[in-house]
């Protein structure tokens, strides 16, 4: 329905421009914060103190006023790592065990900038890698972004791809 | 010689809709096709081996990531187990809580889900989805598009359907190079009417993620799913990719629900003979075993499949129960025209309708049926009084509240001024003081007066390429004067930051507080329980504008 290559243009120009900065590689780790579904949330308005932005900024600090002072940019609306991980606690502790997980492999992607991202979600269309592409790609996410959940994704995306007969080729 | 009757019958609406009979082998069967297979499973070491007759060598894509991802093994083997008459009555037993059915359910393979519920009338699926519902209180969606992509118009009619009171708004387009615009203006529309309104622009799937990262749009939800492998190859993904693709979204801090509907296996030629519901069922499992939030179902843009066989519509609220089931946020459909008869396409809402669902339309057309960009909706803005009066009439909460012609006016015209003010800031192509009063007064795009395509597409395109983001939005408002507009639209900017509205079932009330099924879940256990109207949301149902008070007698 739509012009895929003019819009794959406009996506690019826009990726490249939004250039989101490569950080520092932590551990996602599944680390409690004792956090309780009923205490604490909506974290935003029980527990703030907590939160930050993907650039460091303290939530509190993110404000209607400072933003019209110019004190706040575009990247400072960027959710961290942390805060999804927090998010992550609470779904597990209200039985969204799947939820939960894909928080923290959204926890890993935060480090991949958007363009990379689309990128690999392009690739793991049908028929679009080989097989090698693919552990590639898992590499990569392993090691440049320090993202194993999402890289153990992809490895066993390249594993069914190729019993399925859905890798490069196989058309 | 015809009979006079039979003649007068022929021309009645519903004998335009398509009928058909059953037929099993192209998947025109709502539920219980000879081809369905029997509910089964197998664990070995924490592994199923073995899923509804299936040996897991033979697995498709589909049945590999459900038995490995969305089946909880520990579950499994004690929930297969029970009678599936016992899980059904438990689905209406009013002394078992929701939790419990919940925890059961993710034990249960798809051919098993359909077993149980299938065994409901629909009445009962009605009283089912009454308590499975994952948020207490039931919402609403809307469509906001017009046939010209017409951006004033856009603003004015988004900011009226805020008004009345739907908590989400969908946009998509005529023109696909008009999207940066048509996101624009549902948003500036969308805060002026009401802060809090989520707002979504349906497009191809890479476009709609970068337009959601540079703060035009919270939400997402046309990510589509297919129940079989073949379909969803066709539609030129995998699961793996959807839930890759799912990651990505929350990595952005963005709210997100897949899509999928009964029909679209039979629609695209591949539903291997199985039945609707069946297929349907494997795309709810998808999306669970993916980990989104929630799922867009109810038959969707397929609605014309299910409707048109026996008991198809029945199955497609069954449909929107298993996803609650499992646990997932529901958008439930009622989204496309799929009947000429009035009284089918009442019926059909009402089974939603009367239970309640975090989104009982995905959406309701805020505009009129030829301004639908989706193919028109299952109730349109013309039918908004009727829809009011049924809310009266059986005291049930839709989602919608009366409003009068002097705050909509009003309300269109300032979301209009907004729009102006923000495209002079930003140097598009200027909204004149004609279009807002056009837009303030109109009831569709035929009331409007022609823009100049060409230099909008080309200042759309611009709009993206200079990497304007929501926060410039911001200021250009608050630059205007438009101070309350722009603090909304910053508030709904800094969710993203938070993350709490990435929740099921997640959306945020005018104070821009998070009305979820974490905060906020439903506990219905019967009469006295669960969603109740509050006396002042009663008091807001019953004033509609057209009832005759004591004082009106008054001589």
């Amino acid at each position: 329905m739509i012009d895929e290559k003019a819009l794959e243009e406009i996506v690019r120009q826009v990726l490249e421009e939004l250039g989101s900065k490569k950080q520092e590689a932590k551990v996602e780790t599944k680390k409690d914060e004792g956090l309780d579904p009923a205490r604490d949330f909506p974290l935003s308005k029980k527990r703030p103190e907590l939160l930050k932005s993907a650039t460091g900024k303290k939530f509190t600090e993110i404000t209607f006023e400072e933003a019209l002072k110019g004190n706040i940019s575009a990247e400072d609306f960027r959710i961290s790592p942390e805060t999804l991980l927090m998010q992550a606690e609470i779904a597990e502790k209200v039985g969204r065990k799947q939820f939960a997980n894909n928080l923290r492999r959204a926890a890993e992607l935060t480090r991949v900038p958007d363009e990379r991202i689309l990128e690999i979600y392009n690739a793991l269309r049908p028929y679009r890698s080989t097989k090698e592409e693919l552990l590639a790609i898992a590499d990569e996410l392993q090691h440049k972004y320090n993202a194993p959940m999402c890289a153990a994704f992809i490895r066993e995306a390249a594993e069914v791809y190729e019993r399925r007969r859905r890798l490069k080729g196989m058309e | 010689m015809r009979s006079k009757r039979f003649q007068v019958l022929a021309e009645r609406p519903v004998n335009k809709d398509g009928f058909v009979a059953e037929w099993p082998e192209v998947g025109l069967i709502a539920v219980d096709s000879p081809n369905d297979p029997k509910p089964s499973i197998k664990i070995e070491n924490g592994k199923i081996v073995e899923m509804d007759g299936k040996k897991r060598e033979d697995f498709d894509m589909i049945d590999q990531f459900i038995a490995d991802y969305a089946i909880d093994v520990e579950m499994a083997e004690k929930a297969m187990k029970m009678d599936s008459l016992e899980i059904a009555r438990m689905l209406v037993d009013i002394n078992v809580p929701r939790e419990e059915v919940v925890k059961i359910a993710s034990g249960l393979t798809p051919a098993k889900l359909v077993e149980v519920v299938k065994m409901l009338n629909v009445v009962e699926i009605m009283m089912a989805i009454q308590k499975m519902r994952a948020r207490k209180r039931p919402g609403n969606q809307c469509h906001v598009t017009n046939l010209r992509d017409n951006p004033v118009l856009l603003a004015a009619d988004a900011a009226e359907a805020a008004l009345r009171g739907f908590d989400e708004e969908e946009t998509t387009v005529g023109i696909t190079r008009y999207a940066p615009f048509n996101a624009l203006a549902l948003l500036i529309g969308s805060q002026t009417g009401r802060g809090g309104v989520l707002t979504q622009c349906a497009l191809e799937e890479s476009f709609e993620l970068s337009i959601g990262m540079r703060g035009f749009t919270s939400y997402a939800e046309t990510i589509s799913v297919y129940g079989t492998e073949q379909v969803f190859v066709d539609g030129d993904d995998t699961p793996w990719s959807k839930a890759f693709l799912a990651s990505a979204y929350a990595s952005r801090g963005l709210k997100m629900r897949f899509t999928s509907g009964t029909g679209s296996e039979v629609q695209m030629g591949y539903a291997e003979g199985k039945s609707m519901l069946y297929l349907e069922t494997r795309c709810a499992m998808i999306a669970k075993g993916a980990g989104v939030q929630g799922l867009q179902n109810g038959s969707i843009s397929c609605i014309g499949v299910p409707g048109a066989v026996p008991s198809g519509i029945r199955i497609v609220a069954a449909e929107n129960l298993i996803t609650t089931m499992l646990d997932l946020e529901v958008a439930s459909g009622s989204d496309q025209t799929f009947s000429h008869s009035d009284i089918r396409r009442t019926a059909r809402t009402l089974l939603l309708m009367l239970p309640g669902t975090d989104l009982i339309f995905s959406g309701y057309s805020a505009v009129p049926n030829y301004d639908n960009m989706f193919a028109g909706s299952n109730f349109d803005i013309e039918d908004v009084d009727d829809y009011l009066a049924l809310q009266r009439d059986l005291m049930v909460d839709g989602g919608l509240r009366p409003v009068t012609e002097e705050e909509v006016i009003a309300v269109r015209n300032k979301a209009a001024r907004a729009l102006q003010a923000v495209f002079k800031k930003l140097g598009l192509p200027p909204i004149t003081d004609e279009e807002v009063e056009a837009a303030t007064y109109a009831h569709g795009s035929k009331d409007m007066p022609l823009r100049d395509v060409n230099e909008d597409l080309k200042a759309a395109t611009e709009l993206m390429n200079r990497g304007v983001h929501g926060l410039d939005i911001v200021k250009a408002l608050a630059e205007s004067g438009f101070t309350d507009v722009a603090e909304n639209i910053f508030n709904m900017l800094k969710q993203r930051v938070a993350g709490d509205y990435l929740h099921t079932s997640a959306v945020l009330d005018k104070d821009f507080n998070i009305d979820s099924a974490v905060n906020n879940p439903n506990d219905y256990m019967g009469p006295g329980t669960g969603y109740r109207l509050s006396a002042e949301r009663w008091e807001e149902i019953k004033n509609i504008p057209q009832a005759l008070k004591p004082e009106d007698f008054d001589k």
